[in-house]
């Protein structure tokens, strides 16, 4: 089973050092995500959610233990992997086509054909007409959906989202969720989420790891129904199964 | 029928707008105009009417007079040009030169912490005190004029640079390694456009700074173009003299400093935007 997992997490450790001291920030870290699952991360602030994406994304490194991408140890970044950090980090000189070929000009795959894919899928996002417009035309929303289509347009394997709609607004939030989570579905991308919002965590999850402690670990793993997983995020925040699982995942939580 | 009422409505509202603004930007400029004509004349008059000593401090009339007679006899021109020149190299070679430095010390993040202290020093250095050196070293000719130019711009200009370069956004950054970005990349993709506004700013400066250190490199050694002007003036006691080269050093620089504003806007476009 465990040959067929996207990312394999196996008992990680991660120490930041500097010269004024030492801070443990995740100790003993084991998780998968398997090939079509989305799989999220909640917790505290500082917990260590944003660490273990960083080494999945193969920015920073383990202290100890080992990540695996495709059974791969990662080395370092990796092509298979699409990355969205919390801001959009959209480049302000460039302009949304220039911004959406950034991933393809550094990986050096920039071809007509590549950039025909992603001017589709920011057709498909409903911002076909912002090709030309500079990010500071644009409201927070957009930016964040140009942000995704940069992210996609590389065509990774994996997905890892960090806290990407956080900053958005209810609405531009749920129209964001929809538009992933069917993005993922038609394309069949695992996918790692870490988020704050306990609503989005099980309005778009397969499986919820709920993190906690100093330094962080996984502390319970809640696996999502399936009535809830075939709904899409805004039906399966109407569904009568949700609110009991919410009351549950934040007793997790608040402790 | 209630969107073409609409329309006419809006449209008649932003007329008056910008109505408004026209008017106060008229005014504007208009005042503007007037205090310089008010300036010229009052000073006019208080030559002619003896209130102040045209000899000290001359008046308009003598002003052109003294320029076109100038002018006539072509050295003005040469004079004018030598300085210029010496003004754009210096210039251009300053900034390009801060850059490229700049460019090297990111480049080397060793190389950044042990030079870090000498920049500070240098720049806190007065350059125009080193014009003796550049006198001996290179003699005294455009030359050392030239390497007054530079270097009065260029420790300024590697110092801001590199600062601008370090302040770089990490999760641009981080985006960009996420990628898979080189070094190279990140500096090419996102840390020197980054930095573009910066530059301009530094350009900006280095217009003013570079005339500066022109004069002042030939108060010292030259025998033509306008700081020359100045200081003959001054020892044969022509202060009509002083005043001409003083307007057409401001009209140079303000024309060059006209042209890195257009630069600005032609490259800052996408900050121009809505
Ligand atoms: N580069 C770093 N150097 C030193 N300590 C760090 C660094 N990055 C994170 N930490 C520390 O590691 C711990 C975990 O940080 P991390 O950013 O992974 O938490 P998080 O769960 O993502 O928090 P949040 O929900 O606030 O984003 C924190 O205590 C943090 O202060
Ligand atoms: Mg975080």
């Amino acid at each position: 089973m465990s040959g067929h997992a996207a990312i394999e997490v196996r008992q990680a450790s991660k120490t930041y050092l500097s010269k004024q001291d030492q801070v443990d920030a995740l100790t003993a870290v084991s998780f998968r995500v398997m090939p079509r699952e989305f799989v999220t991360l909640v917790g505290t602030s500082g917990c260590g959610k944003s660490t273990v994406l960083s080494m999945i994304a193969g920015l920073i490194f383990p202290t100890e233990g080992e990540v695996r991408l495709f059974h791969e140890p990662v080395r370092g970044p990796s092509r298979r992997i699409g990355y969205m950090l919390q801001q959009d980090c959209l480049l302000d000189w460039r302009t949304v086509e220039q911004n959406i070929a950034l991933g393809l000009e550094i990986q050096g795959q920039k071809s007509d054909e590549m950039m025909k894919h992603a001017r589709y899928l920011l057709n498909e996002l409903g911002l076909g007409h912002t090709l030309y417009q500079y990010p500071s035309q644009l409201s927070g929303g957009m930016r964040q959906r140009v942000a995704l289509v940069r992210t996609l347009a590389v065509q990774p394997d994996v997905l890892l989202l960090d806290e990407p709609f956080s900053a958005l607004d209810y609405q531009n939030k749920l129209h964001l969720e929809m538009l992933v989570t069917r993005v993922l579905k038609q394309q069949g991308m695992p996918a790692l989420l870490v988020t704050h919002d306990l609503e989005e965590a099980l309005a778009v999850s397969d499986r919820i790891l709920v993190m906690g402690g100093q330094p962080g670990t996984i502390r319970r793993t809640m696996e999502i129904p399936n009535d809830l997983r075939k709904a899409n995020p805004l039906d399966a925040r109407a569904h009568p199964l949700f609110r009991p699982l919410f009351q549950e995942l934040w007793g997790e939580i608040d402790q | 029928m209630k969107k073409k009422h609409h329309k006419p409505h809006r449209s008649q509202l932003h007329a008056n707008y910008v109505r408004r603004i026209r008017i106060q930007e008229f005014w504007v400029v208009f005042t503007r105009i007037a205090l310089l004509v008010l300036f010229i004349a009052g000073w006019e008059y208080s030559a002619d009417a003896g209130w102040i000593d045209p000899f000290l401090f001359s008046s308009p009339s003598r002003i052109t007079e003294l320029f076109i007679q100038m002018a006539g006899s072509g050295n003005l021109f040469h004079d004018i040009l030598v300085t210029t020149v010496e003004t754009i190299l210096g210039f251009a070679l300053g900034t390009l030169g801060g850059i490229s430095l700049a460019t090297l010390i990111w480049a080397s993040p060793f190389l950044s912490r042990v030079l870090d202290p000498y920049l500070v020093v240098l720049n806190s250095m007065p350059k125009v005190a080193l014009g003796p050196l550049f006198i001996v070293a290179i003699g005294a000719g455009y030359g050392s004029v030239l390497a007054m130019g530079v270097a009065i711009t260029i420790i300024i200009t590697t110092l801001v640079i590199h600062t601008s370069f370090q302040s770089v956004d990490r999760n641009y950054l981080r985006l960009a390694r996420s990628f898979g970005a080189s070094r190279g990349q990140l500096f090419r993709k996102i840390i020197f456009p980054a930095s573009i506004p910066d530059m301009i700013a530094a350009l900006k400066v280095n217009v003013g700074l570079s005339w500066v250190g022109v004069i002042v490199g030939e108060f010292l050694v030259s025998k033509d173009g306008l700081g020359h002007l100045i200081i003959y003036g001054f020892q044969v006691f022509n202060l009509n003299l002083v005043l001409m080269s003083l307007l057409i050093v401001a009209v140079c620089a303000t024309v060059m400093y006209k042209i890195v504003y257009w630069l600005e806007k032609r490259l800052l476009k996408y900050r121009m935007a809505e």
